[in-house]
């Protein structure tokens, strides 16, 4: 059900993704804050926070799989805040003028409306982006060199910790801490002292590699820049004007 | 013209801390240039450190040179450009997301223009069959696929000393076989640090073995070090 991790990057194939890199990087940082910035608690905060992602799913082309799966990670992730319903029913609302149920359900909801707004503008803005893109992206955006650098790798090195992962968690599955309640309990605590080394382990080979090829070092701009044309400056206006909205929302301009 | 040798040890002796047991041990030897030599020896028996300390990335005394140029802190880039180096993971050293991008890096950060580099970088990858492969992201390859591009990014410079860490592991007998047929048909000097010594054997006659961080034998009689592993 879920999408490789690597095989996200770079599956979006919606006009978004023929923009330079740098123009989705800055377009989905503004969407992003846009959707963050726009109150949860109002009809028309409501309507551009879910105008805004729609809109920004579909212009990246995110996959309905892919789309789905964020989706799930999403309600994952923010559901349980609803839990606190209970506690938040009985106390004081620090977050909306309201009392009762409708205040208590005031926190959890704007948690998750943002939050769900965030996954999948973060997701879709990704989706747009192959480890390439994301480089040069960067580059062209003024971000520290040694930060683009790192982020670069640490992205393009997951892969290979999460395969580590997986082998580990089946090495300890295998010598008998698999089924469930105490023995599960004791594999799950028992992973990162075996993930912890085997990863530092790796992290130090790596760091050899790095040092020998001269990755530190090397202007990652030699693998070269795409300019930015009318369509990206279009489209980064725009998000900029969506901001601007949700700014005005959020702080009662309008 | 007197060439200098493509590498040199001259009683070489690593120690990972000041104070503990070293890892590699007065060792010396020479490698000719052009020379092929497979450097054997148990696992833990310091063939990877020597490696490591060939290109600096481990300290040493004693003294170490590459086609003349001592290893020391200073000499660590211009020894490096001298070298390809093929480690004993390939998902260690490719560090870019396409194969292309890998195996070019080290012509691009030599100044090459793109064009050329990418067209240096494609031509090393069809010369290990990988050259369909070039567009590919990196993880969606096989290890014995990404171990050609790993050794395509250390041949694309022409470097004159080849440094390989158990080029062989974990390949299936076809592509060891290929491997070895690929490597016996370059001219530039290589070390092959393995314990697979049919493998060592199709590709150079010379072989120095390593025990406990010595050099025990350097010859050309694999029967020999054989021997010493209580094979025979």
């Amino acid at each position: 059900m879920w999408t490789s991790w690597h095989d996200i990057w770079g599956s979006g194939r919606g006009p978004a993704a023929r923009l330079a890199p740098q123009s989705r990087i800055l377009a989905g940082t503004i969407v992003f804050a846009a959707c963050l910035t726009a109150p949860a608690l109002s009809a028309p905060g409501v309507a551009l926070i879910a105008a805004t992602t729609a809109a920004w799913v579909a212009a990246c082309g995110l996959p309905v799989r892919t789309a789905r799966s964020f989706a799930l990670l999403g309600l994952a992730m923010f559901l349980p805040y609803f839990l606190l319903l209970p506690l938040l029913v009985k106390g004081p609302s620090v977050t909306s003028p309201g009392t009762g149920w409708a205040g208590a359900l005031a926190a959890p909801w704007d948690i998750l409306l943002h939050g769900m707004a965030g996954v999948l503008v973060a997701g879709a803005t990704i989706s747009t982006l192959t480890g390439s893109d994301l480089r040069s992206g960067l580059l062209a955006l003024p971000v520290p060199r040694v930060f683009t650098a790192i982020l670069v790798q640490i992205i393009h090195q997951t892969s290979a910790l999460l395969a580590e992962t997986k082998r580990v968690a089946a090495a300890i599955a295998v010598r008998g801490a698999s089924g469930s309640g105490r023995a599960a309990l004791r594999a799950l605590t028992s992973l990162p002292r075996v993930w912890l080394p085997r990863i530092v382990d790796r992290a130090d080979r790596l760091a050899a590699a790095m040092e020998f090829r001269g990755y530190a070092e090397a202007d990652l701009r030699v693998f070269g820049q795409r300019a930015v044309g009318a369509a990206d400056a279009g489209v980064i206006a725009l998000a900029v004007a969506v901001m601007a909205l949700a700014a005005a929302l959020r702080w009662r301009w309008l | 013209m007197n060439v200098a040798p493509a590498l040199t040890f001259d009683r070489v002796t690593v120690r990972y801390e000041r104070g503990t047991a070293p890892v590699l041990e007065d060792v010396t030897f020479s490698l000719a240039a052009g020379e092929r030599a497979a450097l054997v020896g148990l696992n833990g028996s310091g063939k990877t450190t020597l490696l490591m300390a060939a290109v600096g990335l481990v300290g040493h005394e004693g003294e170490i040179r590459v086609c003349g140029t001592p290893v020391g802190r200073r000499t660590a880039a211009e020894v490096r450009e001298k070298v390809g180096f093929l480690f004993n993971v390939p998902e260690d050293q490719l560090l870019f997301p396409r194969v292309i991008e890998d195996a070019a890096f080290g012509v691009l950060r030599r100044g090459v223009e793109r064009k050329e580099a990418y067209s240096r970088a494609a031509a090393a990858l069809d010369g290990l069959g990988v050259g369909k492969l070039a567009e590919w992201p990196l993880h969606h390859l096989s290890h014995g696929q990404k171990q050609r591009v790993a050794l395509a990014g250390a041949l694309v410079t022409a470097p004159p000393l080849l440094l390989l860490d158990e080029p062989s592991a974990s390949l299936d007998p076809p592509g060891k076989q290929a491997l070895a047929r690929l490597l016996g048909g370059l001219s530039t000097a290589m070390l092959i640090a393995t314990h697979d010594l049919e493998f060592a054997a199709r590709i150079g006659r010379r072989f120095i073995a390593l025990d406990g961080g010595r050099v025990i034998y350097d010859g050309e009689d694999p029967g020999a070090i054989k021997r010493t592993w209580a094979m025979d």
